[in-house]
Parts: structure tokens; sequence; C-alpha cells
């Protein structure tokens, strides 16, 4: 079948098992990268942060050059002048200066409203003192550790504390990866941007929760029994509900794009932008580090737990040579089936060309020498 | 479709119906921010550590001074230390601003004389009551004059009352302030009257300056030397200017001096644009959303965008219910989140669709899969959901500002996910795989069921085996 066939029906067949290696090697080195780039280039403070003020007039004809012009007097012609244009054609000059302009912000709207032609009511002010950025962080720190705890302690005691370790980690990551985006193209960091990492924070979080419920829905699959160790498990269980990732993500990302698509057409570089892209960025890398961080993560913990490594060891421990990712998806599909095998006959001689039960005509995939003895399923492999 | 299904459709139908119903029949209308509507927010925080009790003070009498402003949906909190303004709609944002902000101590000094503009003016820290100092001020055509001031007679806490009249006769505006009785108010007043009226060396201007933060707002000369309990102040105002001494005269000084911290004007037309952006970028988000959705789950995809319209019908009720009766108001902020929460509603609709599928590829009816899946997706969803919750929770609760809209229209969409999730999607999809019609057409689900799976292969071929191991 092909990819995208096998994508539709929900099971790609992936052994991601492979690639958590590299995912890992990804991970670190990206993760290497944003925090260097965070400690040599720091972050784009927007006002809100530093102090300052921003000055925005509407305007169809006024350029950058006469906007400067106009500053003179007052001598502001030094400040950041900037042209907004919308789809729609309307022009917006945003002229924006650090926290000693602040005081002047009567004779900047006053220069504005003038050379622009309009009254000063037109003019839209944003001006913000130097402590108050502070506060905000200060804020915004707070909730951001309360918010940890919260979900460790929810996640703990809902899943398992292995499972919240790793919905941490990765969710740490998808932090560092977006800040550290910020950071490499210093974009401006505003209250929206920081509306927007917490929204990742949702968003990964609820992506690594439904991923994590599906492993640990199928953690009776482990044993020797069924020939799984928890990694094989693991990777049966992130290809069972990678096409609800992908497609969640999909439908996350949409209304993202829109806004950032919406936001450049019709309004400039304003808010809904810089909300768009890190929303934008986060998402991606929120659905990438639920299946590629987080499982990994909590294999990795359980691994390591005394049942499971046991069941490895009996099983070969590592092995060389990965079970095939079909193979284990087929396995996992015989564990959890076992007392389904009426309604599988019935859709089999419905489904398939020749009726005969006991005749079982499907096409079989490869099958290497691992499965020519099929595993007796464990009893309690019932679902609940 | 069974009883059990058409119970809970029906209630949210109706449950739906109503609000929108009274929601219409109410005109409640969602409110809108400042930044979507154009008007004036400020952050003021106190420049020394205040206490609860004068940082409460302070809001009385700003929320005083805003309501005699004529403000629609005003909003004068508390987050923290700090406190927020918010005015809507305002046209003189600049006016609005200073007399909210007004915030030193009002006194009352005779004027010694009117000197030159180029002697120098007393520094903010030097203006102490009891001092002599030199103050500014603009006249009524608006020259900056310097003014030589005597000691504080009396300040703001000997007024009890003040009032803009507009004289008849004289066909001029003239602000009337009543002062309390006794040694608190008439008794030093009228002290200061009868020797600015008798030209004494103390007052020799004969002008009463009125004094608020530090600059002169009103030199009066006095026109008697006693008063009963009530002044009159003239002085060529317009009705604007009058009106604005009499609130500052009215409502005192704040007890606390506050700074500046954030000051933010939207004009009307740049709050419009921002509406209009975020209104399109929802409208097509939804469409891409819905495209995509149909596109892969076809039948179920509709079910999907149902639930979201009803979710939708609901918020949009309680928005604006909020709106009308608490005075929240619906920001960029609470907008973009809004936009997001479409995002994570149509998420609960993808965990259940893709159990189903899952079941049905391990050879189960679409009929039975339905029910039993939505057991486990509900499951997931409620974690999933609660951990939004939590993470909404505690923004709305710890931080200031736009977060705060955010997190609280985040929160309630994923409240009403939950609701939507079982009482709409939950019948809806159980009666779709129940349908005869839809029986043996499992393509109209979005369910490839016509060809096994590579992966479940194997345990097709298995079954006598595994029936064994039974």
């Amino acid at each position: 079948m092909s990819i995208a066939g096998r994508l539709y029906s929900g099971n790609p067949g992936f052994d991601f098992r492979r690639a958590w290696g590299k995912a890992l090697i990804i991970s670190v080195v990206l993760v290497a990268i944003c925090v260097a780039s965070l400690a040599i280039r720091g972050l784009e403070l927007g006002i809100d942060f530093e102090g300052g003020g921003v000055w925005e007039v509407p305007s169809a004809d006024l350029s950058v050059e006469e906007t400067r012009d106009a500053l003179r007097p007052i001598d502001r012609h030094d400040a950041r002048i900037q042209e907004l244009t919308s789809a729609a054609g309307s022009r917006t000059i945003r002229v924006q200066a650090g926290v000693d302009a602040v005081d002047d912000s009567d004779e900047i709207v006053g220069a504005l409203a003038e050379a622009a032609g309009t009254s000063p009511d037109q003019v839209s002010i944003n001006t913000v003192g130097p402590t108050w950025g502070d506060e905000i962080t200060g804020a915004a720190e707070r909730a951001l550790i309360y918010f940890f705890i919260a979900i460790a302690a929810y996640l703990s005691i809902r899943l398992e504390w292995r499972m919240a370790a790793g919905a941490l980690v990765a969710v740490v990551h998808d932090i560092a990866v977006t800040v550290g985006v910020y950071s490499l193209f210093q974009f401006t960091v505003t209250p929206a941007t920081v509306i927007a990492f917490l929204t990742i924070l949702g968003y990964s979080l609820y992506d690594t929760v439904v991923v994590f419920d599906k492993v640990k829905e199928s953690t009776h699959l482990v044993g020797t029994s069924t020939k799984m160790t928890y990694t094989d498990m693991a990777n049966y269980a992130t290809n069972e509900v990678f096409m609800r990732s992908v497609n969640t993500t999909i439908t996350s990302l949409l209304p993202i794009v829109s806004i950032l698509l919406v936001g450049s057409l019709l309004l400039g570089a304003t808010t809904l932008q810089e909300f768009g892209i890190a929303l934008a960025i986060g998402l991606a890398v929120g659905a990438y580090s639920s299946l590629f961080v987080a499982v990994p993560a909590v294999t990795w913990l359980k691994e390591r737990e005394s049942q499971f490594a046991e069941i490895s060891r009996k099983l070969g421990g590592n092995r060389s040579t990965p079970v095939e990712a079909t193979e284990v998806a087929g396995m996992a599909s015989a564990g959890r089936k076992a007392a389904r095998d009426d309604a599988k006959t019935a859709r089999q001689s419905r489904t398939s060309s020749s009726p005969d039960r006991a005749g079982p005509a499907a096409p079989t995939p490869r099958v290497t020498p691992t499965l020519t003895h099929p595993p007796r399923p464990r009893k309690k492999g019932k679902r609940r | 479709m069974r009883r059990q299904e058409l119970v809970p459709l029906l209630a949210i139908v109706i449950v739906t119906a109503a609000a929108l119903i009274y929601t219409f029949a109410a005109g409640n209308q969602p409110l809108l921010g400042l930044d979507l509507q154009g008007g004036v927010s400020v952050v003021l925080q106190p420049t020394d550590p205040a206490s609860d009790e004068d940082l409460d003070q302070s809001i009385n009498i700003m929320r005083r001074r805003v309501d005699a402003l004529g403000v629609a949906e005003p909003e004068v909190a508390r987050q923290g230390d700090t406190i927020i303004v918010q005015l809507p709609g305002v046209d003189e944002p600049q006016r609005a601003l200073d007399l909210i902000g007004q915030t030193a101590e009002l006194r009352f000094r005779p004027v010694l004389e009117e000197v030159g503009p180029d002697v120098e003016l007393t520094e903010p820290e030097d203006d102490i009551a009891e001092d002599e100092v030199v103050l500014a001020g603009d006249d009524s055509v608006g020259v900056e004059r310097h003014y030589r001031m005597g000691p504080t007679a009396l300040t703001g806490s000997g007024i009890s009352g003040a009032e803009a009249l507009y004289n008849q006769q004289a066909l001029e505006w003239l602000v009337q302030v009543d002062l309390k009785s006794g040694a608190e108010g008439i008794e030093p007043f009228n002290e200061l009257a009868s020797a600015c009226f008798a030209r004494q060396p103390q007052c020799p201007t004969g002008q009463l300056g009125i004094v608020l933060d530090g600059a002169v707002i009103s030199a009066p000369v006095f026109q008697e030397p006693q008063f009963d309990d009530a002044v009159t102040i003239t002085g060529n105002f317009d009705q604007e200017g009058a009106q604005d001494l009499a609130l500052v005269l009215r409502f005192g000084a704040l007890p606390v001096e506050l700074e500046t911290q954030q000051t933010q004007t939207v004009s009307a037309t740049i709050g419009r644009d921002a509406l209009d952006a975020g209104i399109v970028a929802g409208l097509v988000g939804v469409v891409l959303v819905a495209i995509y959705m149909i596109a892969y789950y076809r039948l179920l995809g509709i079910v999907a965008m149902l639930s979201l319209g009803v979710s939708f019908a609901l918020l949009w009720s309680i928005i604006s219910w909020l709106g009308e009766a608490q005075g929240l108001a619906l920001t960029l902020a609470g907008v973009t989140g809004l936009i997001v929460a479409v995002g994570v509603s149509v998420d609960s609709n993808v965990v259940y669709f893709e159990n189903v599928k899952e079941d049905v590829r391990e050879g189960r009816p679409v009929r039975s899969s339905v029910e039993r899946s939505f057991k486990t997706a509900f499951s997931t969803i409620v974690k999933a959901d609660v951990t939004t919750l939590i993470g909404a929770g505690l923004l709305y609760w710890l931080t200031i500002g736009p977060v705060r809209g955010f997190a609280l229209y985040l929160g309630l969409a994923t409240i009403l996910d939950l609701i939507v999730s079982y009482y709409l999607m939950r019948p809806f999809v159980i009666g779709l795989g129940r349908s005869h019609r839809l029986r043996g057409r499992p393509g109209w689900l979005g369910i490839p069921a016509t060809e096994p799976v590579a992966g479940a292969a194997p345990s097709v071929r298995e079954p006598a085996t595994l029936g064994g191991g039974r």
C-alpha cells in the first residue's frame, strides 16, 4: 500500500525506534543552537518589556523620510520609522522610540498629526514605562512555574510520573526551540508573543497527553508472550496515534496560518502576526516533540523499570535488527484482538474475494522468522 | 436514533437555540475592548508602596472622575499593585488621561506676584506646602505664566463639593466651590480671602492660586473679603475647562501619587482594522479547517463543523452576556484565543474519529466501534482538556494585562468543547454509525475498510490460532 494509503488508513507502519536516535541528535543540536543564540544574541524585547513608545498614524501618502523630517525639530528623527501597508491599501506610519521618548509623547503626536495632515485623535499611542516590563515578566515567570508544577501533578495522577516527566521535557524542548527561533531571527518579543508561548505549552501538552494515553492503554501488550518490549509497544502506539497527531496539528495550524496570512496582508506587522509566527513554529515543534521527544523519554525511563527491563532481557535486549514495524503492529493487533476473531472473520469474508472462512486468502506481508510461530496473546490482553 | 442519543442531542440544540434567542432578544453584543474599537488604556502604579486602602480609595476617586467624563463602559480596576484604567471609545484621550491621572495634592496658595518666563520654576521635589514656590500655569489663551506664590492656606481636603455653572448675565462659565465649615475649610480660606482682598503683604496681587500637581490651574482674583460657605471662581473658562476644574475639585486628590506605567491610545480606525482582521482570520481559518476535515473525514467532518458551530453559538452568547452583565470586554488577545480555540475544539473530533477508524481497522463493525471508541476517546479528551484548563486557569489568576483575556476565552472554549463533545458529537456520530444507509459505505465516514491494512494482515491470518488461545 502506498504511503498515502497507509496514512489515510491510520496506520503508517513506521519504525519510530530508528528515528528516535536521529531525533535525539536533531533535538540536542537544535536546543544547543537555541540556547547559544539566546546567550549570545539574546532576545529582541518589545517596548512592553523595555519601556518606550509606539506611535501610529494612518496616512495615504506620508513617507518615512517626510516623517523623519517632521520629527527633526523635536529631535526624534533617530526613532525607528516603519511603513505598514495592508492589502486593502490603507497605510500606517509607525514610529518607535525608546523609553526617553515617552515624556515627549505629546510633541511626537503633534508632529505626526501635522505631517499626516490629520487630527491628533487619529494618532494611536502606546507608551510604556521602564518598570512595567518587569511586572509582566515577573507575572509570566510566576505563572510558568506554577503551571509546570500543576501539570506535573495532574499528569502524575492521571497517567504516571514518568509520563509527567516526559511531557515536561517535551514542553521545555518546545519552548526552548521557539524562543530560540525568536532569538536567531531577532523577532520582537511582545506580550502577544508571550501569549503565544503559553498557547504552545497548551498545545504541546494536549498532543503529548493524547499520545501518552495511547501508550498507557497499550502497555498491557508488553510481555514475553507477545514478544513485545516496552520499546516495541511504544513504537506500535506511536504508529496508532500518528495520524491523530498529524491531523490535530494540521487542524490547529490552519487557523494560525490564516492568522499569519490575514495578519500580514491586511494589517501589516502587528499583533496578529507576532502571535502567528510563534504559534506556527511552536505547533510544528510541539507535534514533533510529542512523538520524538516525549515518547522516547518515557520509553527510556520505563525500560529501566525492573519488570520491563526483564522482558527486554528475555526477548534479547537490544536486538541488533529491530523487528519490522508492520510486524509489531500486527503482533499488537493480534494481542489486543484475541477475543475478537469472530468480528474479524466476518469482515474478512465480506471483504476478501474468497468467502471461505477457513482459507485466509488475504495478502500477507513480509513475514520475518520471528513470526512463524504466531504469538500467543495474553488473556488479560482484552481491552477494558 | 435511540433515546439515549436523542435526548442529549435535543437538549443541546434547545439550550443553544435558547441562548441565541436570549442573546438576540436582550440585544446582547460582545463588548469590544479598546484595542478593537479605539480608546485609551493606562496602567498606573504608586510611586511609593501604597496600602490596599489607599489603592482602593484612589480607584474610587478615579472611577468617579471617569464616570463624570461620561465615558461608556469605563473600567478602573486593580491588578496586583497597579491600577488599570480602560476608556473605550474616548474622543479626546489626552484630556481624559490628564484628568484621571491628576494625583498630587490640591493646594490653595496666595499669588505673590507674576514673574517673567525667565524666572526659574521650583523643582517638583522642592514644591513643599509651607514654602514659597514659583510655579507655572497656562492662562485661558494658552500662554504659560509663572507665578511666585506663598505658603499653602488650604488643601483639597477642605472642599466638600464643586460644580461648573453658566452665568447667564455675564455670559461666562464659572466654578462654584463648596467649602467645609470651621477650621477645616472656610476659616483658613476666609483668612486668606481677607488678606488678599486688602492686598496685604502676604497676598499683594489679590489672586488665589489653585495648584494641582505642581501646576497652577487657575489664579482668580478675590472679589470679596468674606465667604459664607461657597466660593465662585471665574476666569475666562470655557465649558470644558470649567467642568474639568469642578471635577478635580469635587473629587479631590488621590491619596497616593501614581506613576504612569503604560498608556495605550488606539484610534478608532486602527481598532476597527484590527477587529476586521481578526474576523477575517477567524473565518478563513474555519473555512480551511472545514475543507480539510470534510475531505479527510467526510460526513464525520461535517459533524465536526456542526460541533464547532454549536460551540461558537454558545460562546457568542456567553461573551455577549459577559460584556453586557459583567462589563468584560473582548480584546484582540481574546479574539486570538478564540481562533486558537477552533483548533482545540476540532482536535477533540479528530481524537474520536481516529479512534473509530482504529477500531474498524481492527475488524470491528462501524456500528459498535463508534460506541466503544467514544469511551476511550472521551477519556483522552478529558485529560487533554483538563490540561488546557489548568493552564488557562493559572494564566487567568497569575497574569496581568492581555494574557488574562486570552486565558479566559481559551478556558471558556475548552469547557464548551467538553460539553459539545459529549452532548453533540457523541450522539451524532453514534447515530451515523447506526444508520442503515451508511452500512457498507464506511467511505462516507472517511473509513477505508475495503482492504486490510498491511500491518493488520498477520493478525487476520491467524484467527484459528488466536481462537485457540482463548
